[in-house]
C-alpha cells in the first residue's frame, strides 16, 4: 500500500482495501499462537494519542503494535498537555520532537489527523475523528462481513441508528461501497437526515423496511455525548422504533450476521438476547480489531517482509 | 502621502456612475479629477501609462474588521489601510467588532483621529448598533453620527431579536445613517463550522443550512417593508436569499446586500479540496456551487449591488487548529477584485460592485466626473495569476491562496496621493 497516513476510507481503493484484510488474515494467527508476537517493527515507535475517550480502540491498537514488537506510548486527554491551554499542534511538534514513526489519533474534532497527516512525516492512523470517520473498525468491520460472506460484493448491509453522528458509519459507508455493497440505512429523522444519502446510501426511516433483506444489520450506539438537543425524545421510544430485537431479528434471513461497534447499551439499540445471540459476532469483531490493526501498521510503516511460514494463515 | 499633479494616460475609463466607458487620459491635481481627455492630454505632470489597464473609481468596503484597537495582531489600522490600497480600495469602513467595542462617541472620535495619520485606504467608523454588540440596549447612535460614525452595525453578530431590529431601523432613521445587519438565524446555524449539504456530509462537519441565513432576509426584508427605513444586508450568500432581494427590490423596499467576493469565486468543496484548511472556515460559509451561479448572477444584474472583502485578518493564534475550534473568517481586501473580476469577467460589474454600490449605501456617488475627489484605481483585467503573498494585511488566512485568478490592481490613488503602486502592467 503506497500512503503514508490512513485518514480515512473515502478515497481509498478496492485494490487497497483488499490488501489490508488479506493482510490481516494473515497477522490474525499470530494472536492465536502461545508468544502473541512477531518482530516485524521491531525498532519503530507507534504513539496513541487519544484526545476523547476509548477504551477498546486504544487498547487494541496498543496491541496491535506489541505483537510487532514496535515500541509504544501513550498520551491521552487526562495526561496531556491541552488541558494546560498547549495546541493540538505544539503538543504533535513536541511527539514529533521524539522521532515516532506513527502516530494513532483520536480526536473531536473532524479533520484533526488530516491536520497532523499534512504537517509531520510521520504516518498517522484517524482513530475517530468527530463525526467524520473511524477507518479501522471498518476495515475489522468488513474483515468480520468476509469471514461470513465471502465476498461483500452486491451483499446488503443495514446500517441502524445515529448514521449522521457515527464515525463508524461513514467510514462503513465509504468502504463497503467502494467494494460493492449495498448500503441501506435507517434512524430517526434527526439521526439519517436526508442529506446521508450524498453518500451513495439509500435512506429509510424504519428498522422493519431494511431488516428483512440485509445481509447484515449493524447497529449503532447512540452516542449521547454529540446529541444536540431535540436528537430524539426518549430512550424507550428509540428502542421501541429502533431497536433489534428478536421479534425484529426473526424477520431477517436466516443467517444474517448481526453486529454491533461497540459498547452496547443494551436494552437499547438491541435486547441483550440479540446482543448474545447466535447470529451475532460482536465479540469477532474485535478479535478482528487487532488483527487489522497490525496490517494496518505493518502496511503504513513498512515492516520486514512476512515470511510466509512464520506469520501466513 | 503627497498630493501630486498626475496624468493616467491611455487608460479605459471603466465609470459606471456616468456611463462613461472610454479610452481617455485622465488628469489629477490638487487632489480632484481635474479633466479627462481634452486638457488631460499633454498636460504637464506625472505620466503614468496605463494602456490596456482599467481606470476606475477608487473602491470602499464597508465592514473590514481591522481589529484596533484590541487586536492588533491580527490587524491595525495602518496595516488595514495599507491593505484596503493594496486591494483597490480608497474607503474602508472598519467594523465595530474591536475591544473594546466602539459603541460610543468618545470611541468614535478617537478611532477617527488615529485613522487620519493613515497613509493607505481611508479609514472610516461604523458604530456598533447595540451596546457592546450584545444584542439588547441601543448604543447612542446619535452622538456617534456626530462624532461621525458613517454607519451602524453590528458587525458579524447577527440580531436575533426582532422588536429590537425594529426599534434599531426607526431610531437609527433620523439620524441619516444606514444600518448594516448580518442575516442569520443563530439557532438554526448552531454548532454548524460550514455550509450544510453534499460536502459537510462527506466530510463529516457539521454543517449550517442555508436557511439560517435565509430566515434573516426575510427578517430583514419584513422589517424594512414595516418600518419603511433602509437596510442594507453585510453578507447574503445564498440562492433563496437572492431570490428574496430581487422580491424585495421589485416590491420597491429600500433593501441592499453585499456578497462576499470569494463566495463569488469559491464554493463548499474548497474546504474539502484544501484538506480542511480551516482559512476555509468562514461565516457565512462557502455555499453550493447553485449558491455561488446564483450569487455572481445577482452581482452582475444589480440584485446585490455590493462585494464585500469580507475582511476578518487572522494569524495562527486563530487559525493553527482544530477546523471546528478556528475562529471564523478570512482576509479578503486584497483579493477581492481578482476574485469577484474572475467571477464576473466583467470589469463593469466589478467597478459597480465593489465602487458604486457601497459608496451608495453611505449616500455617496463613486465617479470620475470633473472635480470630484480623485479616488482612483488602475487594475490589469487581462492575464491571470497566482495569488500569492506576502500580503499589506498582518492577517495569514487567504483561502483564495494558490489560486489562479484575473485582475490585479495597479495604482491607487487617494485625494490626489498614490497610495499604492505603481505597478507595471
Amino acid at each position: 500500500m503506497n500512503r503514508k497516513d490512513l485518514l480515512g476510507l473515502r478515497g481509498v481503493s478496492r485494490e487497497e482495501i483488499t490488501e489490508i484484510l488479506d493482510t490481516a488474515e494473515r497477522f490474525r494467527n499470530v494472536s492465536e499462537r502461545k508468544i502473541k508476537k512477531v518482530p516485524t517493527l521491531r525498532g519503530r515507535t507507534v504513539v496513541t494519542f487519544f484526545m476523547e475517550n476509548s477504551t477498546r480502540t486504544r487498547l487494541s491498537f496498543d496491541l496491535a503494535a506489541k505483537r510487532l514488537s514496535a515500541d509504544t506510548l501513550g498520551f491521552s486527554a487526562s495526561s496531556s498537555a491541552t488541558k494546560k491551554g498547549e495546541t493540538l499542534m505544539d503538543t504533535a511538534r513536541n511527539i514529533d520532537a521524539m522521532k515516532p514513526d506513527a502516530i494513532i489519533i483520536r480526536h473531536s474534532a473532524a479533520g484533526s489527523p488530516h491536520m497532523l497527516a499534512k504537517a509531520f512525516p510521520w504516518a498517522v492512523i484517524n482513530a475517530g475523528d468527530g463525526i467524520n470517520e473511524h477507518p479501522s473498525q471498518a476495515l475489522l468491520d468488513m474483515l468480520t462481513m468476509r469471514d461470513h460472506l465471502g465476498s461483500l460484493e452486491g451483499k446488503t448491509v443495514a446500517i441502524v441508528g445515529d448514521v449522521y453522528h457515527s464515525r463508524v458509519a461513514r467510514s462503513n459507508i465509504y468502504g463497503l461501497t467502494t467494494m460493492g455493497a449495498k448500503v441501506v440505512v435507517a434512524g430517526p429523522g434527526t439521526m439519517c437526515p436526508p442529506s446521508m444519502s450524498h453518500l451513495g446510501v439509500e435512506v429509510r426511516h424504519t428498522i422493519d423496511e431494511v431488516v428483512e433483506d440485509a445481509d447484515v444489520i449493524m447497529m449503532l450506539r447512540i452516542q449521547r455525548e454529540r446529541l444536540q438537543p431535540g436528537m430524539m425524545s426518549t430512550v424507550n421510544e428509540y428502542s421501541r422504533f429502533y431497536g433489534l430485537d428478536l421479534d425484529r431479528l426473526r424477520k431477517a434471513k436466516p443467517n444474517v450476521v448481526v453486529m454491533h461497534p461497540g459498547p452496547i447499551n443494551r436494552g437499547v439499540e438491541m435486547s441483550p438476547e440479540v446482543a448474545d445471540g447466535e447470529q451475532s459476532v460482536i465479540l469477532e469483531q474485535v478479535t478482528n480489531g487487532v488483527a487489522v490493526r497490525m496490517a494496518l501498521l505493518y502496511l503504513l510503516l513498512g515492516g520486514e517482509p512476512m515470511g510466509g511460514d512464520e506469520h501466513g494463515s | 502621502m503627497a498630493v501630486e499633479t498626475i496624468i493616467l494616460s491611455g487608460g479605459r475609463i471603466v465609470c459606471p456612475s456616468t456611463g462613461t466607458d472610454l479610452v481617455a487620459d485622465v488628469l489629477i491635481q490638487d487632489g480632484r479629477i481635474a479633466a479627462i481627455g481634452g486638457e488631460a492630454t499633454g498636460a504637464t505632470g506625472r505620466t503614468l501609462d496605463c494602456s490596456g489597464a482599467i481606470v476606475a473609481p477608487g473602491f470602499t468596503d464597508l465592514g473590514a474588521e481591522l481589529c484596533d484597537p484590541g487586536k492588533s495582531w491580527r490587524e491595525d489600522l495602518a496595516s488595514g489601510s495599507e491593505a484596503g490600497a493594496a486591494g483597490g480600495f480608497t474607503t474602508v469602513v472598519c467594523s465595530p467588532r474591536t475591544d473594546p467595542v466602539v459603541d460610543n462617541p468618545v470611541a468614535v472620535a478617537e478611532l477617527l483621529a488615529r485613522a487620519a495619520q493613515v497613509s493607505g485606504a481611508r479609514v472610516e467608523v461604523a458604530g456598533a448598533l447595540t451596546l457592546g454588540l450584545e444584542g439588547q440596549g441601543m448604543s447612542e447612535l446619535g452622538l456617534m453620527a456626530g462624532a461621525g460614525a458613517v454607519a451602524f452595525s453590528d458587525g458579524r453578530k447577527s440580531m436575533m431579536n426582532a422588536a429590537l431590529v425594529r426599534r434599531s431601523l426607526d431610531y437609527a432613521r433620523p439620524f441619516g445613517r444606514p444600518v448594516f445587519l448580518r442575516p442569520a438565524n443563530t439557532d438554526l446555524e448552531g454548532a454548524g463550522v460550514m455550509h450544510e449539504g453534499e460536502v459537510s456530509a462527506q466530510v463529516g462537519l457539521r454543517g449550517m443550512p442555508a436557511a439560517a441565513e435565509e430566515i434573516g432576509v426575510a427578517t430583514a426584508i419584513a422589517m424594512a417593508r414595516l418600518t419603511g427605513a433602509r437596510v442594507h444586508l453585510s453578507q447574503v450568500t445564498t440562492a433563496n436569499s437572492v431570490a428574496q432581494l430581487r422580491s424585495a427590490a421589485n416590491e420597491g423596499l429600500s433593501v441592499s446586500a453585499a456578497a462576499p467576493a470569494r463566495h463569488l469565486f469559491l464554493t463548499d468543496r474548497e474546504v474539502d479540496a484544501s484538506v480542511y484548511d480551516t482559512s476555509t472556515r468562514l461565516l457565512p460559509p462557502l455555499r453550493s456551487e447553485r449558491d455561488r451561479v446564483a450569487l455572481v448572477a445577482a452581482v452582475m444584474d444589480g440584485t446585490v449591488s455590493c462585494v464585500t472583502a469580507d475582511h476578518v485578518p487572522m494569524t495562527s493564534l486563530e487559525k493553527e487548529m482544530e477546523y471546528m475550534l478556528a475562529k471564523p473568517g478570512a482576509m479578503g481586501l486584497e483579493t477581492a477584485l481578482a476574485a469577484t473580476l474572475t467571477a464576473t469577467n466583467d470589469p463593469v460589474s466589478a467597478v459597480r460592485a465593489l465602487a458604486v454600490g457601497p459608496a451608495a449605501v453611505l449616500g455617496r456617488t463613486a465617479d470620475l466626473a470633473v472635480g470630484s475627489v480623485a479616488d482612483v484605481v488602475v487594475f490589469s483585467a487581462e492575464g491571470t495569476h497566482e495569488v500569492a503573498g506576502p500580503f499589506r494585511s498582518k492577517g495569514l488566512n487567504e483561502p483564495l491562496l494558490g489560486h489562479t485568478l484575473s485582475g490585479r490592481v495597479l495604482l491607487t490613488v487617494r485625494d490626489g496621493c498614490i497610495i499604492y503602486g505603481p505597478l507595471d502592467g
